[in-house]
């Protein structure tokens, strides 16, 4: 309570008190109206304070005694209003020592429990960030293995079949009979080339130019078709080019994401991914003519969906779930654009 | 014989020294071509076939510190007898294009490059192009097809759509475009839809790698 309010109130309860008197005054010393001051005091103890109460107490006690000697009670002796007085006196300070500890007790459990909710926000807030973390970090290591993968590695393997090639050929030149096996050991490392490239191609699928999303996206649904058995189509009627490389890798894994869900969750013979520059930014839309999203799990359940949601959240997009155009669901991701513009990212 | 004279003098391009050393021994096995030098990145490159003359040179894509597309440009406008090799770990679909187009004659990747790069090397010198079938069909369909060539089949396009189209080609991104134009983004999607329909492009990745490739020829 502040200080002004306080002041306030203290005056209103010495009203409070006057008028209390003046009643008791009024309607003599036959009816007592000693509880009735009780009210003030506790009011005063509650708000403002143990003195302030006490102080009251005591005006209530001689306005009470006083307003009842005006009226006209004659005691045996000085003594009985004295020791009355002095009861009333006891009652009331016992009265406003429980209502400042109870006052206290909740003030206490108040701040107790704000001190609680913000350090349980921190503690969420972190959380957060170090799910954000580990996803940037894993995405940074499959990046960092996948070039290895195809830089080192696959040259390696390019160099060794290549060896082999050449022991065939000083077979054949010799007239032995082992160039054949020779030759199929070069089959032999360059279908691990392949397999070695494919895997590159997984851990690091976007390339870091402004178009490797749309051109990732693009092959991301004719391999889904290939391999899936269902119709993955990719609409993009007007190239979306994206400068951020992160934005571009996280639009990727979220199209992966939903694709990955539709199929195992809605069995649908349709999918299609959309990447599309609308007024707002960009925006991704994965939909498909499954069954759609079971109702127990809305959005925001569900690991898959949740990572999604996270992804979106680590890019500054807005992430929905919604029924689809083709019947089954459709997750939407918003990149507003000044997450995709570098420039006016910095301002 | 005449062998020993017309044997193609070959040059290689790589960052990888294991690649190097086995191209080289591989080349150096066949009667009709021997390696003249090698080279690790495009400066060194560059001294060496201004040395060694060569016939052929083998130029992979990715080295270390440049692009190995920049370097088949300065070989083709220095040394335009030079046939030149692409032999890269990335796919043709996305780089064969472009590397015939920096003045290369021969695309090889290199998982399948242990049977072909001799095979290549033996075309170029032949005066021949190299082109998986893959890649040399897509040509064709192109050739054939109502695509731009340089400008010429561009008169198509309204000057509205021919603006869009080398925004686009300059490597601005559609809401740059619609800023640039003074129009919405439906409106600029409109026109890109036009576009790919007048100039037979299936899809907006086609849209921009035609148009940029425009946008190069012309400047």
């Amino acid at each position: 309570m502040t200080r002004r309010s306080s002041w306030e109130v203290s005056v209103f309860l010495l009203l409070l008190v006057m008028a209390i008197g003046l009643l008791d005054y009024i309607t003599g010393i036959e009816v007592s109206l000693s509880v009735v001051y009780a009210i003030p005091v506790s009011i005063a103890a509650w708000y403002v304070g143990a003195l302030p109460a006490l102080g009251l107490a005591l005006l209530s006690v001689i306005v009470w005694i006083g307003g009842d000697l005006a009226a006209g009670l004659h005691p045996s002796s000085m003594m009985v209003p004295f020791f009355n007085a002095l009861v009333r006196l006891v009652f009331y300070a016992f009265l406003t020592h429980v209502l400042v500890r109870l006052r206290y007790l909740q003030k206490n459990l108040e701040e107790l429990a704000r001190v609680r909710a913000v350090a349980l926000s921190h503690e969420i807030a972190e959380r957060e960030r170090l799910e954000r973390e580990m996803l940037e970090i894993s995405e940074r290591e499959q990046r960092r293995i996948g070039q290895d993968l195809h830089d080192s590695l696959c040259q390696h393997l390019t160099g060794t079949a290549m060896a082999g090639q050449l022991l065939a050929e000083k077979l054949t030149r010799r007239e032995l009979p082992e160039p054949r096996e020779a030759r199929r050991v070069v089959d032999l490392i360059e279908e691990a080339i392949t397999l070695a490239r494919g895997m590159a191609k997984g851990l690091h699928p976007v390339e870091m130019k402004s178009d490797g999303l749309m051109q990732a996206l693009e092959e991301f649904c004719v391999s889904t078709s290939e391999l899936f058995a269902v119709d993955c189509h990719f609409d993009c009627q007007m190239p979306v080019l994206i400068e951020s490389p992160p934005i571009a890798i996280h639009l990727y894994r979220i199209a992966q994401e939903g694709v990955g869900n539709a199929i195992k969750h809605g069995r649908p013979t349709r999918i299609v991914v959309q990447l599309e520059e609308i007024e707002e930014g960009t925006q991704l839309v994965i939909s498909d003519n499954g069954s759609g999203l079971p109702a127990s799990a809305p959005s925001g359940n569900g690991m898959g969906l949740r990572i999604i949601a996270d992804r979106a959240k680590m890019i500054g997009g807005r992430f929905r779930v919604d029924r689809g155009r083709f019947g089954g669901a459709e997750l939407s991701c918003l990149i507003p654009h000044r997450q995709t513009d570098p420039m006016k990212a910095a301002e | 014989m005449m062998a020993a004279a017309a044997k193609a003098k070959v040059f290689l391009v790589d960052d990888h020294p294991l690649v190097r050393e086995m191209l080289k021994s591989l080349i150096e096995q066949q009667p009709d071509m021997t390696a003249c030098g090698e080279a690790e990145d495009a400066a060194k490159a560059l001294k060496g076939i201004a040395a060694d003359k060569p016939h052929v040179a083998i130029i992979d894509l990715s080295l270390k510190e440049s692009s190995g597309l920049e370097l088949i440009k300065q070989i083709k406008h220095r040394y335009p007898l030079v046939s030149q090799i692409v032999l890269s770990m990335h796919d043709e679909k996305l780089y064969a294009e472009r590397a015939i187009r920096a003045g290369a004659r021969g695309y090889v990747m290199k998982r399948e490059s242990t049977k072909q790069i001799v095979a290549a090397i033996r075309a170029v010198r032949g005066g021949k192009l190299w082109l998986s079938e893959t890649v040399s069909d897509a040509f064709a369909q192109r050739f054939v097809g109502a695509q731009p060539q340089a400008g010429s089949s561009l008169e198509s396009l309204s000057d509205r759509e021919l603006e869009v189209f080398n925004l686009l080609g300059q490597g601005m991104q559609t809401r740059q475009v619609a800023q640039s134009l003074n129009v919405s983004i439906k409106t600029v999607q409109a026109y890109c839809a036009r576009i790919k329909q007048k100039l037979q492009l299936s899809s907006a990745t086609e849209l921009l790698r035609e148009a940029m490739r425009w946008h190069e020829s012309v400047t």
